[in-house]
C-alpha cells in the first residue's frame, strides 16, 4: 500500500513582508502545512522565471511567491515586476501542458501572519489535489 | 569599412555543414549559417555556431615550441622541423618503423592530411596513421 | 521591384557610408554591406538573414556612420525593439522598406508583412503592401488542447533539441553577453535533450516584449521544433496584459522593467 501523495511546495518569500509574516504566524502558532520550503529574498521582484522552473524541475509540485502589496514594496517598485512576471509564466506553464494552478502570487505584510496560514494551507491542499509534478511533466522521461 | 560573408565549411564532423564567417574589417565577428547549403540548409550545430572560436583563442600557437626541462623555448621552423625530423629518423632506425605513429587534424586541409599519410606510409613505411579523433 | 530597389540603394549610396542588404555570389546569398561603386545587381532579397543583427555589430563599431538597410516588416520590427534597448540608433540609419509578398507571409504565418515606417526618422517603402496572414494552426487550435495533450505535443518536440543554441544565436534579440541559458544553475550541462522545460521556458519568458516574430530561430532549428507557436502565444499574453505588442511603436518602452503606473496591467490574465 502506497503512502498517500504529500505536496512538495517551495515558497518564496520577501524578505520584509512576507517572510515576516511568517515569521509571525509561527510566534503566534498558527498552524501553516509543514509541506512548505521557504525561502528567503529580498524582495519578490528577485524571482526570476528561471527560478521558479529550477523549484519545480528540482522536485518542487508547486512553487508559491508571496510579496509584499502593491504600493508597500520595501524597494518601492521590485513588486511591481512581479505582478507583471508571475501572471506571465504561470499561462506560459500552461501552455506545456503544466497546470498553471501550480504557480500562485499572493501579498502577504508581516503584519498578516492569519493571511499566511491560510493562503499556505489553501496552496497546499490546491497542490495535492492536482497531484505530484511528475504526473504533469514527467521529468525524468527526458533530460537525457 | 567592409563587412561580408565569408562561405566556408565547418571544420568539425563529417557532414560538412556549410556555413558564414562574418567578417568586418578582416576581423571575425560572428558567424551565420548557409540556408542554400543542399545539407545544413540553414542549420548548424553547436560545434558549427562556434566553429570559429579557435581562431583567435590565447592558448594557440604563434612558433614552434621545443620542450626543455619541464617546460618550452620558442624555436624558429627550420630548428623545430630539423630536431623532428632527426628524432623520427633515430626512432625508426632504432626500433622499427612500428615504432612510429602520425596524427593528423580535422583542421588540417585534405590536402595535408594525404601528405602526412604518405610520409608515415612511403617514407617511414608504417600504417600507424590516424585522426585527432584518437586523441 | 528588385530593380527599384537596387536603384534606389544606388542613389542613397552617393550619401550614406554604407546599405546592408543580401548578396548573392557564386558562392551563395548572406548579408553584405554595400558601398558606393558596388556591383548593386548582386542584390537580391532571399533567402532572409536577420539584418538587423549586421547593423547593430556596424553601428557599435563604427558610431558615427550613416547606414541604410533593405528590410523587411519582420527586420524592421526587429529593429525598434533593438533601438529601444539601445542596440541600433535609429537617427543614424535609413530604412528601405520591403513589402513581402503574399506567398511570403503565408510561410512565416505573418500578422504584418510589411514595414511599418511611420515611425522612422528617414524612410521608405517600395512594393504593396499585402494584408496579414492567419496565424500558425497549431496557434488557432491552441485553446481547445488539453493540458495533457498539450504536453505530450511540447514533450515530444523538445526531445529533439539538440542544444545547439541556434535558436538564441540567430534572433536579433538575444544580444546579452551573458546569457542565462549557458548558467548550469538553470540549464544542466552534459544531457541530451535538455531537461524539460528548463531551456525553452526560460527563453519562452526572456522574449517576453521582445519576440517580433521574425521567424528566424523556427528556421534555423535543425530540429524543426515549432519553436514560434510558444513565443506566438506569449506575445499575444503581453499584449493582453500590458498592451504593448513589439516592433509596434518605437516610442513605447518595454513594459516589464517598468512600474505599474508607467506600464500597468490592462487586463488580468486567466
Amino acid at each position: 500500500m502506497s503512502e498517500p501523495f504529500e505536496p512538495k511546495v517551495v515558497a518564496f518569500l520577501c524578505n520584509w513582508c512576507s517572510y515576516a509574516g511568517a515569521d509571525n504566524a509561527g510566534i503566534a502558532r498558527m498552524p501553516s502545512p509543514p509541506n512548505i520550503l521557504p525561502i528567503r529574498v529580498m524582495c519578490s521582484g528577485r524571482v526570476s522565471p528561471e527560478m521558479v522552473l529550477r523549484a519545480f524541475r528540482s522536485g518542487a509540485d508547486g512553487v508559491l511567491v508571496l510579496g509584499c502589496h502593491i504600493g508597500d514594496c520595501h524597494y518601492i517598485s521590485g513588486n511591481h515586476r512581479t505582478a507583471k512576471r508571475i501572471p506571465l509564466l504561470r499561462n506560459l506553464l500552461g501552455y506545456v501542458g503544466i497546470n498553471p494552478d501550480r504557480l500562485r502570487l499572493d501579498w502577504v505584510s508581516s503584519a498578516e501572519a492569519p493571511k499566511f496560514a491560510k493562503v499556505t494551507q489553501e496552496f497546499v491542499e490546491t497542490v495535492r489535489a492536482l497531484g505530484p509534478m511528475a504526473r504533469d511533466s514527467a521529468t525524468e522521461e527526458t533530460g537525457g | 569599412m567592409e563587412y561580408r560573408n565569408v562561405l566556408t565549411t565547418c571544420v568539425y564532423c563529417g557532414s560538412g555543414c556549410s556555413l558564414y564567417i562574418q567578417v568586418l574589417d578582416g576581423e571575425i565577428v560572428g558567424i551565420l549559417p548557409s540556408k542554400e547549403h543542399p545539407i545544413s540548409r540553414g542549420s548548424l550545430c553547436i560545434k558549427g555556431w562556434n566553429a570559429t572560436s579557435f581562431v583567435t583563442h590565447p592558448d594557440r600557437l604563434k612558433s614552434p615550441l621545443i620542450r626543455q626541462g619541464d617546460g618550452f623555448v620558442e624555436a624558429t621552423w627550420d630548428e623545430a622541423l630539423t630536431l623532428v625530423a632527426e628524432k623520427l629518423k633515430t626512432i625508426h632506425d632504432e626500433s622499427g618503423p612500428d615504432s612510429l605513429g602520425f596524427f593528423t587534424s580535422a583542421k588540417c586541409t585534405n590536402e595535408e592530411n594525404y601528405l602526412l599519410q604518405k610520409l608515415a606510409r612511403a617514407v617511414f613505411k608504417t600504417n600507424n596513421v590516424d585522426h585527432c579523433a584518437r586523441l | 521591384m528588385i530593380k527599384d530597389i537596387r536603384a534606389h540603394v544606388a542613389e542613397k549610396l552617393k550619401e550614406l557610408d554604407g546599405v546592408v542588404a543580401l548578396r548573392r555570389t557564386t558562392e551563395g546569398t548572406a548579408p553584405y554591406l554595400f558601398q558606393e561603386g558596388d556591383d548593386l545587381s548582386q542584390l537580391v532579397l532571399e533567402p532572409r538573414y536577420p539584418l538587423a543583427s549586421v547593423i547593430s555589430l556596424l553601428q557599435k563599431r563604427y558610431p558615427e556612420a550613416r547606414f541604410g538597410i533593405v528590410a523587411r516588416g519582420c527586420d524592421t520590427r526587429a529593429l525598434v525593439e533593438m533601438a529601444k534597448r539601445e542596440q541600433v540608433d535609429a537617427d543614424r540609419l535609413y530604412l528601405l522598406g520591403v513589402a513581402c509578398t503574399a506567398e511570403e507571409a503565408e510561410e512565416c504565418h505573418c500578422a504584418e508583412p510589411a514595414p511599418d515606417v511611420s515611425m522612422w526618422p528617414e524612410a521608405e517603402v517600395i512594393g504593396t503592401p499585402v494584408p496579414g496572414a492567419p496565424p500558425n494552426p497549431i496557434v488557432a487550435e491552441y485553446e481547445n488542447m488539453s493540458l495533457e495533450e498539450r504536453q505530450a505535443f511540447w514533450q515530444q518536440q523538445f526531445l529533439k533539441c539538440i542544444k545547439c543554441y541556434g535558436c538564441r544565436d540567430i534572433c536579433p534579440e538575444c544580444f546579452c553577453e551573458s546569457c542565462a541559458l549557458e548558467d548550469p544553475l538553470w540549464v544542466e550541462r552534459g544531457t541530451l535533450a535538455p531537461a524539460f522545460p528548463m531551456f525553452h521556458l526560460i527563453r519562452a519568458m526572456h522574449m517576453a516584449s521582445r519576440c517580433v516574430a521574425c521567424r528566424q530561430c523556427e528556421l534555423v532549428c535543425p530540429a524543426h521544433i515549432p519553436l514560434t507557436v510558444l513565443y506566438d502565444l506569449i506575445r499575444r499574453d503581453v499584449g493582453d496584459l500590458l498592451g504593448y505588442v513589439p516592433g509596434a511603436d518605437i516610442a513605447a518602452s518595454p513594459p516589464l522593467s517598468l512600474t505599474l503606473e508607467d506600464a500597468p496591467v490592462q487586463v488580468e490574465l486567466d
